[in-house]
């Protein structure tokens, strides 16, 4: 089954960065977006944005890592400490935002405030999910 | 100057604001008000991507953020 797997998760990783880099340089919603997290995150966050498109953040009250991936919908990830993905969650801000400020406001909600996040959140059963 | 950011679709409107101008002062306080009664946060940098949520406009802060409202996605 891994066979199977592995190879379209680094194709994903790919285009996710590529994709991520094209952004970065337009002056487009997506680009300011993305401009703006970048200089909210902590440099281990933007070292792991750029080469994976994820970045982890701890959340302020269990203390668990969360992944926060690119994109603005079922992106956030439980990490265990061994690293092995858990459950998904899905909360959004308002408003048809861009990627960079969804994630933002994800990364914030989850240092700051973790069980309210959680509590309008929508919980991806691990089966269900495909990042 | 500091600097109030506003998510929005365009992805942000910034409002820069003069810390010696009473005046501009008082419209940063005034949209920090209007902001956070229609359910924004309000966040600021407390160190190298360490973030606080604030709830009393302080203009001695360089950047503050607001994030709209959380709903389930």
């Amino acid at each position: 089954m891994f066979r199977f797997r592995r190879p379209l998760a680094g194709f994903r990783m790919r285009a996710l960065r590529r994709l991520y880099q094209t952004h970065l340089l337009e002056n487009t919603a997506e680009a300011r977006g993305l401009r703006l997290l970048r200089s909210w995150l902590s440099p281990e966050q933007r070292v792991q944005l750029d080469s994976e498109g994820a970045f982890e953040v701890i959340g302020s009250d269990s203390g668990k890592r969360y992944r926060i991936c690119y994109g603005t919908s079922t992106n956030i990830r439980e990490v265990d400490l061994a690293g092995k993905p858990g459950n998904s969650w899905c909360f959004v801000p308002v408003g048809g935002l861009v990627a960079g400020d969804v994630m933002l406001a994800q990364k914030i909600a989850l240092e700051t405030g973790e069980t309210a996040a959680l509590m309008v959140a929508n919980k991806v059963p691990l089966l269900f999910c495909s990042r | 100057m500091a600097v109030q950011v506003v998510m929005d679709h365009s992805g942000d409107r910034r409002h820069h604001f003069d810390r010696n101008d009473l005046e501009s002062v008082a419209d940063a306080e005034r949209r920090f008000h209007e902001l956070t009664s229609r359910g924004f946060t309000a966040a600021a940098r407390v160190g190298p991507g360490e973030v606080s949520k604030i709830s009393a406009f302080d203009p001695a802060i360089e950047e503050t953020l607001f994030v709209p409202r959380l709903i389930g996605g």
